[in-house]
């Protein structure tokens, strides 16, 4: 919607806004380095707001800020524990990353990370007795993308044959699939054992290995990175990169081109719901090992966000998503050491959220001076 | 058996579905106004978080529910007059700005929560609520009086609000130019209507809608607020301005519809009733989508949602 700004330089300028001898104009080009100077100040400036709130509760800045450093950086354990939070949230933010390249605009995260979940865990209640851990968790890991391209598919074929907005259909997708999953929980797969609605635990064949022993840390963090460089070479080398991509600039020209946009509409919806999937498997297997209404912390609709601010790019993801999860486990010892709410965190993420997306505007425009006769 | 079908015209559930659903019909209203001049606002759901917990903290601390309406209705225009600064001045992406809103309000609506009632572990902090109007006269009719007439009177208001809007969206010029924002904002600048201005006034009111929503959740409802206490009502507000096809009868409808499913399974569960109630509870969700596909070829979706519009493109 507004990548077409950048493509007619000065179109408006001038119009926009005039204060004495400084006028406002659109740059020709952007470079990397006012991307990074935006994004760094965006997080800058949430911080500095949020000091007001940390101010405004008797609390020392400081020190609050240092807990939340220290909490989820300052120490080896630290790091690994904030990887772990991180992990969930590069798989959604490359879902969204993948889908937002091709503006197709799959808000369905949340959703599809619970399909994955569920997907992950069928197999593992199926096959889990039968299979030795080195098959297994590949195989969940199968399941659950399967499960995601499934549930993301249904807005995906409906937005290729009958032109739904896909906003809508995968929000109302997201709320359906908790709803089913609440039922099982109550229902079939309920643990016979626990009052709460929540499975068994599922056997140490299908946990998955510890990247750092005597950590929390699992190989779902590596894969996660894995599948950041598999989303950024089929972006770049391949075909289907090649069509995303041209689908997201232009949807008319690109149906000139020979490229069949209803077919990469469903295939960008198939494979972004799959990534979300593994997001499930991962905490299905690396943390929670059993399935329950609350292993997401948001994580779908954080994934968008990550997304946005890592540039739809997907070092930028991994990125961004660290610095997230750095943030959430922070937060812990911030609260724990000094009494300040970790709902905190989600401000901060918030506003510099906010403080991005004004700032990537804010970054086509320079002020120029104008000449006397203007 | 026949308890499932009892509660199907049970006054109390029916009753109960009425008070369900006002806030999905205020703040359906809200959006529906909003996306008539242009903007797709999926930062509702936040809004009414920042509102319910406004009325509730105003309504504790300053021991007057008004003072806890207007407060709510207040933080839920400001938040969305930040929604109109991103979205119509600044011109980011509208989807995002209101994923961004949601994640800030929520956060900020829980965070403050906290800063003014630390945790204690012991009871939940409560406020007053509104007692249920009567309507005199009318209160008194059999069975009507009950399901109806003895709600509170912000339902009357919401219900009111309905002809009141309709009324204003179609038989004025004002009207008219907010629709023809949303359809064609072109034509409107070229008119000397400011599609900025529009825009302000249509999220302004949807965040009015919405404030009303979120303080008849804590101030009316519950007398409570929690980090979930909009629990999806701002998405299904989302849902119900599609399933009515953005037409104010079948956005009323629509809202008394999911409030009747809602209070129809929760008076199963009430009653112990081993019914997957949670199916229920989907239907209107999975309906939505339904309507979109059937409504394809009539859909009263404005032409220009979700696009910004800037003067001198196309």
């Amino acid at each position: 919607m507004s990548t077409d700004m950048s493509t007619t330089p000065g179109a408006s300028s001038g119009s926009l806004l005039r204060r004495g001898g400084w006028r406002l104009e659109k740059r020709l080009e952007v470079k990397p380095w006012h991307e990074v100077v935006t994004l760094v100040g965006a997080f800058i400036v949430g911080l500095a707001l949020c000091s007001i709130l940390i101010a405004a509760a008797d609390k020392s800045v400081i020190d609050s800020y240092r807990a939340l450093f220290d909490g989820a950086l300052g120490s080896r354990r630290a790091i690994y524990e904030t990887l772990v939070q991180a992990t969930p949230l590069i798989f959604t933010g490359l879902a969204a990353a993948f889908a937002f390249r091709a503006k197709v605009w799959n808000i369905g995260g949340e959703g599809q990370f619970f399909a994955g979940a569920m997907g992950a865990f069928f197999v593992s209640d199926l096959w889990s007795a039968h299979l030795p851990r080195g098959l297994m968790v590949p195989v969940l890991f199968i399941g659950a993308a399967a499960a995601g391209a499934l549930w993301a598919s249904i807005a995906g074929v409906l937005k290729a044959r009958y032109d739904t907005n896909e906003i809508i259909t995968t929000v109302m997708l997201n709320f359906i699939i908790l709803l089913i999953l609440s039922y099982l929980l109550g229902d079939l797969w309920r643990s016979p054992d626990t009052f709460y609605f929540q499975t068994v635990t599922l056997p140490e064949s299908t946990h998955l290995p510890l990247m750092i022993d005597g950590s929390r840390l699992h190989w779902g963090f590596g894969i996660a990175v894995a599948m950041a460089v598999v989303v950024y070479v089929v972006l770049r080398r391949t075909a289907l990169g090649y069509e995303v991509r041209g689908v997201g600039i232009n949807r008319t020209a690109g149906s000139y081109k020979g490229i069949s946009v209803p077919r990469v509409t469903v295939l960008v919806m198939a494979i972004s719901g799959a990534l979300a999937g593994l997001a499930g498997a991962a905490e299905l297997a690396g943390v929670h090992h059993r399935l329950q209404l609350d292993i997401s912390n948001n994580f779908g609709f954080v994934g968008i966000i990550i997304a946005l601010i890592g540039r739809l790019h997907p070092a930028g993801v991994v990125v961004s998503a660290i610095a997230f999860g750095a943030l959430v486990n922070g937060a812990v010892t911030m609260q724990i050491q000094t009494g300040i709410p970790a709902a905190l965190v989600d401000v901060i993420q918030g506003l510099s959220l906010i403080f991005v997306l004004t700032g990537a505007v804010a970054v086509r425009y320079r002020l120029q001076r104008t000449s006397s006769d203007e | 058996m026949s308890d499932v079908l009892e509660a199907l015209v049970n006054v109390g559930v029916l009753a109960s579905a009425i008070r369900i659903a006002t806030p999905l019909l205020l703040a359906a209203l809200g959006e529906m106004v909003t996306e008539r001049a242009g903007v797709l606002n999926l930062g509702i759901e936040g809004t009414i978080t920042v509102s319910a917990f406004g009325s509730f903290v105003m309504a504790d601390k300053a021991d007057s529910l008004w003072l806890g309406v207007l407060s709510g209705v207040g933080a839920g225009i400001l938040l969305s007059l930040l929604m109109a600064v991103l979205v119509s001045s600044i011109k980011v992406e509208q989807v995002v700005a209101g994923l961004a809103l949601n994640l800030f309000g929520i956060g900020m609506a829980f965070y403050l929560f906290r800063a003014f009632y630390p945790q204690t572990g012991g009871e939940m902090p409560r406020s007053d609520t509104f007692d249920f109007a009567e309507i005199p006269l009318l209160a008194d009719i059999p069975v009507v009086g009950e399901i109806v007439f003895s709600q509170h009177w912000l339902t009357y208001a919401a219900i009111l609000t309905c002809p009141a809007l309709w009324f204003a969206l179609n038989r004025t010029q004002f009207g008219l130019e907010l629709r023809s924002v949303g359809n064609n904002p072109a034509a409107c600048d070229m008119r000397g209507i400011s599609v900025t201005w529009m825009q302000y006034l249509a999220l302004a009111f949807g965040g009015l809608m919405a404030g009303l929503a979120g303080a008849f959740l804590s101030v009316f409802l519950s007398g409570l607020f929690f980090v979930d206490v909009a629990a999806g009502r701002g998405w299904i507000a989302l849902a119900i301005v599609i399933f009515g096809n953005w037409r104010i009868g079948r956005i009323l409808a629509g809202s008394l519809l999911f409030g009747y499913l809602d209070a129809y399974q929760l008076s199963l569960q009430a009653r112990g009733l081993e019914v997957p109630h949670q199916l229920l509870l989907a239907l209107p969700f999975a309906l939505t989508i339904a309507a979109l596909v059937v409504n394809r070829r009539r859909s009263q979706e404005p032409l220009h949602l979700g696009v910004p519009y800037f003067r001198g493109e196309r």
